[in-house]
């Protein structure tokens, strides 16, 4: 094999060799991540779960002692359970039924909060010379919707 | 025969009523009221209120005023110094 013949072999190996470069199939893609579970899909807004009535409530602001049959003495607390994150207006209503079934303004309080997860608001209600024996609601109110009622008695 | 008429200056009177409402509808007015959250809570500023006399409404403690200002800091310069319709942020006790 002269000179000549030598470099064309060893052209047409390069060009062999570039040409298999060329085409060598890319490097497999990594793998991909494992899917994570797609995160429950936050709340709109602020909405009442829950509403109880009690005599006492923690620093949680949860009733401790769930009741609706109170004494003529007793502070009555109704704690609100709120999920979700946003601005709401929650309104406590509270009203005595009287014998004749009429309704009778008690209280109404407000409060506007702002929440960044679920929450607990509690109202409460207290009479320095007794409550009158009796049937009592209060209604949870969020931006002027009833959203819970609960029914209590004074006895 | 006199003309005179009769004098009735010295005739007493008076009069009570019992309403039959009164016995179904008890006095409310001196119910007192309050309420709190772990949520921040946010207080429209009334004329003539000052931060510690609405520390001592939301909190029981006057004394607790700078709470509410450290979180108002974006609002309030001068802890003396809120006016009416401002909204104040009341962070949990």
């Amino acid at each position: 094999m002269n000179n000549t013949t030598r470099f064309l072999a060893l052209a047409l190996v390069a060009l062999g060799l570039a040409a298999c470069k060329k085409d060598a199939p890319p490097a497999p893609a990594p793998a991909p991540a494992p899917s994570a579970p797609a995160p429950a899909p936050a709340p709109a807004g602020v909405s009442v779960s829950s509403a109880t009535l009690g005599s006492a409530v923690g620093a949680d602001k949860k009733v401790s002692a769930p009741k609706e049959t109170f004494a003529k003495g007793d502070t009555i607390y109704v704690a609100v359970d709120t999920a979700g994150s946003g601005t709401a207006n929650l309104k406590a209503r509270w009203t005595f039924t009287a014998k004749d079934g009429k309704t009778v303004p008690v209280k109404e309080d407000t409060q506007t909060i702002q929440a960044t997860g679920p929450s607990t608001t509690e109202f409460h209600i207290s009479k320095p010379d007794g409550w009158p024996l009796g049937d009592y609601q209060v209604e949870v109110m969020q931006d002027d919707k009833v959203v819970q009622t609960k029914k209590f008695s004074v006895k | 025969m006199s003309s005179d008429p009769p004098d009735f200056s010295n005739v007493k009177s008076g009069g009570s009523s019992k309403s039959p409402v009164s016995n179904d509808s008890p006095d409310f007015s001196n119910v007192q009221s309050g309420g709190s959250s772990t949520a921040t809570k946010v207080y429209v500023v009334k004329s003539g209120d000052s931060l510690s006399k609405i520390a001592k409404a939301e909190y029981g403690d006057g004394n607790a005023w700078n709470q509410i200002f450290e979180a108002n800091k974006d609002i309030l310069k001068d802890p003396n110094k809120i006016y009416p319709g401002q909204k104040l942020k009341i962070p949990p006790k």
